[in-house]
């Protein structure tokens, strides 16, 4: 394959088609899957083949769909918005939480004060389904701009709106003349796909076709950073301090944004990535739309990632010269305290050996944070990550020659498979993403990848040099202290019986009959 | 106090009297997440849920978390199977996922028996769950439960529940004398569930009385079977488990008595006992022996908080926001015993028509005071904050969905203490706590006045 062959083939800069309802799935836009295990070495070689299928697993275990593992969660954050959740009562209870969220974060530390957020949920009942509930829908539109009078409003719709074929567009279409908010529909059914990563694109679908303006005028010292639920207050307050310095502006979004951050998208000078795979689309939709630049690669995360993401920002901001001075400045702080980090992590074992880890990441974040584990002195002989697709096969190939070759599960939060394979691997530190089920039952330390939630604790910072130092401090002080999972291991019992441990494939119950694809 | 009644009847408002309508996040999950929380509150069991991939993580979210901030435990949250159901399974249907999903989980994971959840796909696509689960009848016990979400609430899944359980598994039994089953207590959206049980279980052994709690007992699949041993059940709620309650009495002849809430205090625990143990033919001078040794040292304690009551904040009004349940046990307990005036009562769980006067008649029958309080049906958080504003209350007892309301609305100036007592609660941690029975209303007192105590 030449390498024109294979850029068309594998990284393909789509066209974004705004004129569509919504996005494509990820398995069809960028062969994702949520299956995989081998050498990553393997996994890019298999990519580069079209060899990668996405399977059906006999023991699926409850992962979160494209609805429900994100954008229920953070969409109801943004604060002059209403969210309409087009279903039943179920598929928005995780957006109970939306008033708590960040208000927990002290105003001394850049919350805004007065905010209102809300959300309905049509409330599908069995006549609905039976009879179609558009009129419902148009009446919750009528309900939320009576009540909140926002300047958007998302419908997000769901399995059974899906199923039952209800007409969004249509009835969009007919109430919008009379309702001042915009409308936003975004397609997001938990049935459409099974990698969560599409209801990242289907909302930016949403956001890009009916909320970005055309451009006012150009804001050359504007940076789009779009920020998700597992990066805190501390990784923004981070970001804005670092781009401050040299007179750039962050412009946050979705979460805890306004409608007219999302609006003026369109007017930033770049658009940076805190996870690529999360701002993918969005990324490339404003390149395509508007003009934005964008670069996907890296994150700010360890030293190395957080100097060369601020010389690209520095690249399309004009900025090249202050960037270099900020690097220079930061380093006399920071630098230091990295290397004084390193050593501890270096010597903890006493015995020459790394510390190793065993991280469960976004395929977003696995491109960063492995060369910041090597930064910090640990070592990953393995990986496990949510999903992989194609947008990130030229970075991870690149990530690769740095890093060495690896390991790596691809799993969306199997918890069966996310326990054996730490059991059996048995890493100085698990780092759990969120809900791994039982994976923290353990001997060694155990603690978490990151804290996910509007945190405003310094304790919870990994972005940016600050954020460097401090996760590199949070780990150590995991090995310091190892009894809650060893004393939940001993006390409880197991949810699997002990043979799924005994054999040594953590996919023994990948389907081969089934494939998507 | 007829006047008082019929005033109350009068006031009973809604926003939305069938509870059917759009609304801005109600304070429950759908039929599935009801069904899924109950199952997981039966030790033994493996729930499986045949619905689409993100409904277990979303009930992690937002019925478990919401629920006291309680984790998936072993088989709930990522732990549980699921069919995980997407498009192709829409056209073809899902049974050979279901087939599939139930040999492997039987053959992996540790329990004692299974429930297959159902949620809107499968129902929407006319799955035949049941001609699936029956291939395995001779393998492993599997109850099958069909709970779409737009069938109902998380009130409406504990029903299905246990319906399914009595007409699937129970068989009759003799009866077992002083055995009461306990219902009424619905795993996480009665946030404090857990510590409820234990305590009523408790005190009901104090009196010689044997509780089936069903829930958080390590052999719980044989607690469900012996619920047709009973000689009575205890519904402890004006409208949840009564469906559950009548059945068992219709199949298994097993009568129920049913009580406002569960008990939070002297009066009302001491109330319960005799109305218990007089029905249960339990003697009396047993019964009054427990009540006098309780009550002596309860009240001896409610004595240390004397001065902080009466000092600080005497008398006042307070608010509640919450299920009936929670409603009826907290109100009665501030105001016949600490001597509270309720403002306004909004009951967040949308109660079907027919058992609202009751509710009405529970909540207020027994309050010592001669005005009452303004009370709402109303299932919406937006109405529920806004009836808030321009009162004088100087509590709020709710769910933490209104944490920031309560000095927001509430009377300016005085920090109203905002405290969680229903779901759902993401700010506070509930793992044993609750205000049930004698000790339970020292605890309330310990964790309002908290809020606003401080050198005298």
């Amino acid at each position: 394959m030449t390498p024109d062959e294979f850029t068309n083939k594998f990284d393909p800069d789509h066209k974004i088609d705004l004129d569509k309802n919504t996005c494509p799935n990820r398995e069809q836009r960028a062969q994702g899957t949520n299956i995989y295990y081998g050498k990553v070495s393997e996994l890019i070689k298999d990519a580069k083949e079209g060899k990668i299928k996405c399977y059906d697993r006999k023991l699926q275990q409850s992962s979160g769909c494209v609805l429900n593992f994100y954008l229920t969660v953070r969409v109801a954050t943004i604060r002059d918005a209403a969210i309409i959740y087009h279903g039943p009562l179920g598929c928005s209870s995780p957006s109970l939480g939306y008033r708590e969220l960040f208000r927990a974060v002290p105003t001394a530390l850049g919350r805004q004060e007065d905010f209102e957020l809300n959300w309905i949920t049509t409330n599908l009942q069995q006549e609905d389904v039976v009879y179609g509930a558009s009129e419902k829908l148009k009446n919750a539109i009528f309900k939320a701009q009576k009540r909140y009078d926002p300047k958007a409003i998302f419908i997000l719709t769901t399995c059974t709106s899906g199923v039952i074929g209800e007409d969004i567009e249509g009835a969009v279409a007919e109430v919008q003349p009379e309702v001042k908010a915009k409308i936003v529909p975004v397609h997001c059914e938990g049935s459409r796909s099974r990698l969560v990563q599409t209801g990242y694109d289907a909302f930016w679908h949403g956001v890009l076709k009916y909320l970005v303006r055309e451009p006012k005028e150009k804001q050359e010292d504007l940076v789009n950073v779009a920020s998700m639920l597992s990066y805190t207050w501390q990784d923004r307050m981070e970001i804005k301090r670092l781009l401050g310095k040299v007179g750039l502006r962050v412009n946050f979004i979705p979460e805890f944004s306004k409608v007219e951050e999302l609006e003026q998208l369109s007017e930033a000078a770049v658009t940076a990535p805190l996870c690529p795979t999360y701002t993918d689309y969005l990324s490339r939709g404003l390149k395509q739309e508007y003009g934005v630049p964008y670069f996907l690669y890296p994150s700010p995360m360890g030293i190395k990632n957080t100097d060369e993401w601020l010389r690209q920002i520095g690249k399309y901001t004009g900025k090249e010269e202050e960037i270099e001075e900020l690097i220079k400045e930061e380093h006399k702080t920071w630098v230091p305290r990295m290397e004084a980090v390193r050593q501890e992590l270096l010597n903890f074992k006493g015995n020459g050996k790394q510390v190793e880890v065993l991280g469960a990441l976004g395929q977003g974040r696995l491109l960063s944070q492995l060369p910041y584990f090597k930064e910090l002195g640990l070592k990953s002989s393995a990986a496990l990550t949510q999903d992989f697709d194609n947008l990130i096969l030229e970075d991870l190939e690149n990530m690769v020659e740095e890093t060495g070759d690896f390991d790596i599960l691809v799993n969306t939060f199997q918890a069966a498979e996310q326990g054996h394979i730490t059991r059996r691997r048995d890493p100085d530190i698990a780092l759990t993403c969120p809900f791994q089920g039982g994976a923290y039952k353990r001997e060694k330390s155990v603690t978490r990848l990151h804290a996910l939630r509007g945190d405003p604790d310094p304790w919870s910072l990994q972005s940016g040099y600050a954020g460097a130092i401090a996760y590199g401090e949070f780990l150590i002080q995991s090995l310091k202290n190892e009894s809650f999972g060893k004393t939940i291991k001993a006390k409880t019992a197991d949810s699997y019986k002990d043979w799924w441990y005994e054999q040594s494939d953590p996919l023994y119950y990948l389907d081969k009959e089934t494939s998507s694809k | 106090m007829s006047t008082k009644e019929n005033e109350n009847v009068e006031n009973i408002q809604s926003s939305d009297p069938l509870g059917t309508d759009s609304v801005e996040a109600p304070k429950y999950s759908c039929a599935l997440g009801g069904a899924y929380g109950t199952a997981l509150g039966v030790y033994g069991l493996v729930p499986l849920l045949h619905a689409g991939l993100g409904c277990g993580m979303g009930q992690l979210l937002g019925q478990f978390y919401a629920g006291g901030h309680n984790a998936g435990g072993p088989v709930g949250g990522t732990s549980t199977p699921t069919t995980g159901l997407v498009e192709e399974h829409v056209i073809f249907g899902g049974e050979d996922k279901l087939r599939k999903l139930i040999e492997a989980s039987t053959e992996v994971m540790e329990g004692n028996a299974f429930a297959v959840i159902s949620g809107c796909i499968p129902a929407l696509i006319g799955d035949d769950v049941e001609a699936v689960i029956r291939e395995f009848e001779d393998e492993v016990p599997i109850i099958n439960i069909n709970a779409p979400g737009f069938n109902g609430n998380s009130y409406e899944g504990y029903e299905l529940f246990f319906e399914a359980v009595i007409d699937q598994i129970l068989i009759s039994l003799p009866k077992e004398k002083g055995v009461v089953n306990i219902l009424g207590v619905v795993p996480y959206q009665h946030i404090f569930w857990k510590g409820e049980l234990a305590a009523i279980k408790k005190i009901l052994g104090k009196i010689g009385l044997k509780a089936n709690i069903i829930f958080t007992e390590f052999d719980g699949i044989e607690k469900l079977k012996e619920l047709p041993a009973a000689e009575y059940t205890l519904v402890l709620s004006t409208w949840n488990g009564h469906r559950a309650a009548k059945k068992l009495e219709e199949k298994f002849g097993v009568p129920f008595i049913t009580f406002p809430s569960v008990p939070t205090g002297p009066k009302q625990t001491s109330k319960f006992l005799r109305t218990v143990g007089e029905k249960l033919n339990v003697p009396d001078n047993l019964v009054e022996k427990v009540i006098k040794e309780e009550e002596r040292r309860t009240y001896r304690f409610i004595e240390y908080s004397g001065d902080i009551l009466l000092i600080a904040r005497p008398h006042s009004y307070f608010a509640v926001v919450a299920d009936s349940n929670s409603a009826i046990n907290i109100t009665n307990f501030m105001v016949n015993e600490l001597g509270y005036l309720p403002d306004i009562i909004e009951l967040t769980d949308n109660p079907p028509e027919e058992y609202r006067e009751n509710i009405i008649k529970a909540l207020t029958e027994d309050l010592e005071i001669t005005s009452l309080p303004e009370i709402i049906f109303e299932p919406d958080s937006y109405e529920a904050r806004e009836n808030l504003r321009g009162r004088s209350f100087l509590f709020l007892f709710a769910s933490s969905l209104e944490l920031y309301s309560a000095s927001e609305l509430g009377a300016p100036d005085v920090g109203v203490p905002h405290i969680t007592v229903a779901f759902p609660s993401y700010n506070r941690v509930i793992l044993d706590n609750s205000y049930a029975g004698y000790g339970g209303g020292l605890r309330l007192i310990e964790d309002f006045t908290s809020h606003f105590a401080g050198p005298l």
